[in-house]
């Protein structure tokens, strides 16, 4: 299984000369697997490079939508692939007693917020509301399970082969909750997490911050750290960065979750956190960490 | 150890933040917690107890009617909201560890989700028929 980073950045896109290397595209990350099947997970503005990047292939590709703030969908209007007929596109997102998942989504792929109606896309697009079940995509085993954000949000976990993938970009499992007392079955997203070989996870606040964004569905960094420590994923990124954090700022915090995470008895080289367009290759054999491309 | 549902692991969060004893039971009726308040009415801290099933639960705290009959679980509000998926409420006497009873009136609705009913959370009161607090047994 292959991972890339198309985009980082939490809230709203923050181009610009500060933010240059981790980058300021919203939420998607690219996942290949074994088979060559091609995943995106989430739409964000990361998206329509991501689209570009595969040129005319593949003809049929999953989104996986953990849920449907603007900063995870915004992308969906510009991405290549959703303009071609031969292209069958699915959208999988998290159930909701209010509308449909293509109902919700149409809200902004609508008039006036977009130029072309979903209906009006010229791929073959579908949507899925997840199983509550595991189920199946080319020879990975997909699950997705409801975590501590604001609205209906999914986390995913996906199993190629003996790597697995969590994807949890929007995650606030220290409100009301103390991570390090817990015992792991009253953890949001635990299960998702659990042995990972890489846990990519929200990272959008350092701890001083945290108190100003009490239950704004995002974590601090002493609440990432611990929760990747308690559920042992091998590497940890940490993603969905604050649009306010340039890449000096980033710089320090990097350091500051190495130094944590060393001080905790972890490998420094196991934690770090995302920069726009980095790649991890996830071993088959469970014995080599994941290595970064 | 099965991953609880986010529905019951946020209930949790916000019960463990209030001051007024709560309860909470999984989709099975099961008291899998209750918050600090409800374990100084019970004179039992939950992290002491841990989940216990209706049989040792009833032993050790009842509740018991206004007769002292002990109320079958299956009939308290808890249970009650979580079989029905509807509110409930009651008026009844628990029996703390030392051993004192506390009239209370309880309050349970249950936690409905897209996934159907994931358990209820139940809200202790001191009773207004008898607001003046414990009594010996």
């Amino acid at each position: 299984m292959k991972v890339k980073l198309w985009g980082t950045r939490g809230s709203i896109p923050s181009p610009g000369p500060e933010t240059i290397r981790y980058g300021g595209n919203t939420s998607c990350v690219g996942v290949t697997l074994s088979d060559g099947s091609l995943l995106a997970l989430d739409a964000g503005t990361g998206i329509r490079s991501l689209g570009l990047a595969h040129g005319e292939e593949p003809a049929r590709l999953h989104i996986l939508l953990t849920h449907l703030h603007l900063d995870h969908i915004q992308g969906l209007v510009f991405f290549a692939p959703a303009f071609r007929p031969q292209t069958e596109i699915v959208i999988w997102g998290p159930a909701s007693p209010e509308a449909s998942l293509r109902d919700r989504i149409a809200r902004y792929i609508s008039a006036p917020l977009s130029p072309v109606e979903v209906r009006e896309l010229p791929c073959d697009v579908s949507f899925r509301h997840c199983p509550e079940t595991e189920w199946e995509i080319g020879p990975a085993r997909i699950r997705a399970a409801s975590v501590a954000h604001r609205g209906p949000t999914l986390g995913y976990r996906i199993d190629d082969g003996d790597s697995s993938l969590a994807y949890i970009p929007d995650h606030e499992p220290a409100l009301g909750a103390d991570l390090e007392r817990l015992d792991e079955e009253w953890i949001s997203g635990f299960a998702l997490a659990r042995d990972a070989s890489l846990l990519i996870h929200d990272g959008q606040y350092a701890d001083a911050e945290y108190p100003e964004h009490v239950g704004w569905g995002h974590s601090a960094l002493s609440h990432s750290l611990a929760f990747a420590r308690r559920t042992g994923a091998e590497r940890t990124v940490l993603f969905h960065h604050d649009p306010c954090h340039t890449d000096d700022f980033l710089d320090g915090l990097d350091a500051e979750a190495r130094e944590a995470w060393v001080a905790g008895g972890g490998d420094p080289a196991a934690i770090e956190l995302g920069a726009e367009h980095a790649e991890y290759e996830l071993p088959a054999q469970r014995s080599t960490p994941a290595a970064t491309v | 150890m099965s991953q609880r549902p986010l529905e019951l692991i946020l209930a949790r969060n916000l019960m463990s933040a209030l001051s007024t004893p709560a309860f909470l039971v999984d989709e099975g009726g099961l008291l899998v917690f209750y918050n600090e308040a409800a374990g100084i009415l019970l004179g039992k801290r939950f992290e002491e107890l841990g989940t216990v099933g209706p049989q040792e639960w009833g032993a050790m705290f009842g509740p018991f009617d206004e007769s002292g009959e002990p109320i079958p679980y299956d009939e308290l509000p808890l249970v009650q909201a979580v079989r029905n998926g509807r509110p409930a409420h009651a008026e009844f006497t628990v029996r703390s560890a030392d051993g004192h009873s506390h009239a209370v009136e309880a309050s349970a609705f249950p936690i409905l989700t897209a996934h159907g009913s994931q358990g209820a959370i139940a809200v202790f009161w001191p009773s207004q028929a008898n607001s003046n607090g414990a009594k010996p047994a």
